[in-house]
């Protein structure tokens, strides 16, 4: 891992200066605070917005304090997702078509310490990010509907981490794979398209990375058949785990991409 | 009119209208101080004041120019 | 004593169909410096992508007799690309301590560098805000911070203006003495200023190399200028001299081959020619008309 500390330093620098520290945290905190409040103030606004008529009742469902978690995922899930990979699909591909990875290409750097340095400065936004979304998501629930446990909460936020590790692999190795526009393309055909086929067709199985989001709340609601967990866990984590390596092959074969 | 905003629970609502704000005053910093954007800077300044939080993520994700 | 550096054999790029760099061979000496030259489109940039480990050859071999290779070189693209939100300091920095000089020293050579290249008054400013010349300054300091063996440099002076170009010059010719350089050129007038050797590169092929007196030997085709008032006078003596003359404007030149004519059969010409002469002048070639020749040459 030449380099790494160098190279990890220069990516918390980019991070850093491009405000991505802040201005990611605070659209995942927005997005969490969204369905508490809205949920919660859903009656005040029917009846502000529109002319209800007379003795209409609507039926609300009475909302579980994991509903309104569950709801905030969503958002995060594609709002969330979509602004997170938006900003980071570029991380390779972006500084091969600029030239700006060519004064570091021609020196000795292990590929493998230039991906990890991202992928480390990566997860630590991502971790901040749904850490903010999460607190403002809980935050809302428990002053407007009820408390959780911290626990099985916990349990919940790794959960939806070890997701996120997993978009991140996608997004980084479809970068360093392909340019910008492909592996945007196939980054958010895994990740969405994925998302969509799973929600479908997805009562067929039950070990799945796209469940884990769903999972991690089911461990609050204590519906959660625990071997079905562990197993889409680690699934997960392999698949993690090997985009990671495929990444770390093409960016290195496709240094001689670099413009010149 | 009055009364209605009275009623509001500013107490519930600040911190959304805060995080909001802290947003958009970051992007117009970083407006100010960037060398150069994608498409007229003016254009960026009433995005993100205008539309809310859209205009503020469209700015950071494809406005800012490297 | 010469010793090798980089010795490059049977060198080939091919994309596709279309093979750009054709099978070069050269050897660079240590500390001199060599200028490739060639016009747009001859394989340079091509050819330097593959000496500095980027692009991987079709067939052929660089090897480096003294040392790794990737380890020991610095390299300045034609348009080098910064990230812009680092300093001049910490991208030099940055870029020395992956090149393994250890992270207290790098602090310290970074910022030598930079003021070795101009930048002493800059290095904490973005990049962002650095100018075309800056930029190429920087580019430079990337290069050397490492003190590589081999230099190679992509149109170091090109983009620059004149002004620029000197002090750039200037700056590499400071380099001379201590590391090999190679570097790429469409301005035969800096080759002509530090150059030991010269390899001229026409689609893909190294058409001529040697030293610049060499090369010089083998194109150069002196001519005498003899300059008269009017072009009447002028035509009127090659006209009649029985030498292989002829007139342009006021001037007649005459081409010499062989060491034929002589001086002295000149001097009799013109000693019976009854016009006014203004100025007799054996010329050389300018590097510029030998790469003319080279580029024109089948």
């Amino acid at each position: 891992m030449r380099g790494f500390t160098v190279l990890l330093q220069k990516e918390f620098r980019e991070a850093w200066r491009s405000w991505k520290f802040l201005w990611i945290p605070l659209v995942f905190a927005l997005l969490g605070m969204t369905d508490p409040l809205t949920n919660y103030y859903m009656m005040d606004i029917l009846n502000a917005v529109g002319n209800l008529p007379e003795g209409f009742e609507m039926l609300m469902p009475e909302l579980m304090p994991a509903d309104l978690l569950y709801a905030s995922i969503g958002q995060f899930q594609t709002i969330g997702l979509l602004v997170f990979m938006a900003t980071f699909v570029g991380a390779v591909s972006k500084e091969r078509a600029s030239g700006m990875a060519t004064l570091l290409y021609v020196r000795p750097i292990s590929f493998g310490a230039y991906f990890m340095s991202k992928f480390v400065v990566m997860s630590t936004i991502g971790f901040v990010s749904i850490l903010a979304g999460f607190a403002a998501s809980v935050y809302y629930t428990v002053i407007l509907f009820g408390t959780f446990e911290i626990g099985p909460l916990v349990a919940s936020f790794i959960t939806y981490f070890s997701w996120l590790l997993f978009v991140i692999a996608v997004t980084l190795m479809m970068s360093a794979t392909f340019k910008t526009v492909v592996a945007t393309t196939c980054a958010f055909a895994v990740i969405f398209i994925g998302q969509i086929l799973d929600t479908l067709v997805g009562a067929f199985w039950t070990i799945s990375p796209w469940k884990l989001p769903l999972y991690g709340v089911q461990l609050i609601r204590g519906t959660m058949e625990m071997p079905d967990y562990w197993w889409s866990l680690s699934l997960t984590l392999v698949i993690t785990i090997i985009c990671v390596s495929l990444g770390i092959l093409t960016m290195k074969k496709n240094a001689s991409t670099t413009k010149i | 009119m009055m009364e209605e905003l009275a009623k509001v629970p500013w107490a519930v609502i600040a911190p959304l209208i805060v995080v909001q704000i802290i947003l958009m005053i970051v992007a117009l910093v970083d407006l100010r101080k960037i060398h150069a954007t994608n498409g007229p800077k003016i254009l960026w300044v009433f995005l993100i004041i205008f539309t809310n939080i859209v205009g503020t993520i469209a700015y950071f994700i494809v406005g800012r120019k490297q | 004593m010469m010793t090798t550096l980089l010795q490059v054999t049977g060198l080939t790029k091919q994309f596709a169909e279309r093979v750009v760099v054709d099978g070069i061979e050269f050897t660079l000496e240590k500390n001199t410096s060599t200028a490739l030259i060639g016009p747009n489109g001859a394989g340079k940039t091509t050819t330097l992508s593959m000496l500095t480990g980027l692009l991987k050859p079709t067939s052929g071999s660089v090897n480096m007799l003294d040392g790794d290779l990737r380890a020991n070189i610095g390299f300045l693209p034609q348009y080098p690309q910064f990230h812009p939100w680092l300093s001049a300091l910490e991208f030099t920095e940055m870029t020395a301590k992956l090149n393994s000089v250890p992270a207290r020293k790098a602090t310290v050579e970074a910022q030598k560098t930079l003021e070795f290249v101009g930048l002493g008054n800059d290095l904490n400013k973005k990049i962002a805000t650095f100018s075309g010349g800056m930029k190429q300054r920087l580019g430079i300091s990337q290069a050397i911070v490492h003190k590589p063996k081999l230099l190679l440099l992509d149109e170091p002076v090109s983009a620059l203006d004149p002004v620029g170009r000197r002090e750039v010059l200037d700056l590499l010719k400071g380099l001379q003495q201590e590391t090999t350089i190679l570097y790429s050129t469409h301005i035969l007038n800096d080759a002509e200023e530090m150059t030991d050797q010269l390899l001229f590169l026409r689609d893909g092929k190294l058409v001529e190399q040697g030293t610049l007196r060499e090369v010089r030997q083998r194109f150069d085709e002196p001519n005498y200028v003899v300059e008269f008032s009017t072009e009447k006078e002028a035509q009127l003596f090659a006209s009649q001299s029985e030498l292989v003359g002829e007139a342009r404007g006021s001037h007649v030149y005459i081409e010499i081959i062989d060491e034929k004519p002589s001086m002295q059969e000149l001097l009799q010409h013109l000693s019976s020619c009854p016009s006014k002469i203004r100025k007799v002048e054996r010329q050389t070639a300018t590097l510029e008309e030998i790469f003319m020749k080279v580029a024109r040459k089948i």
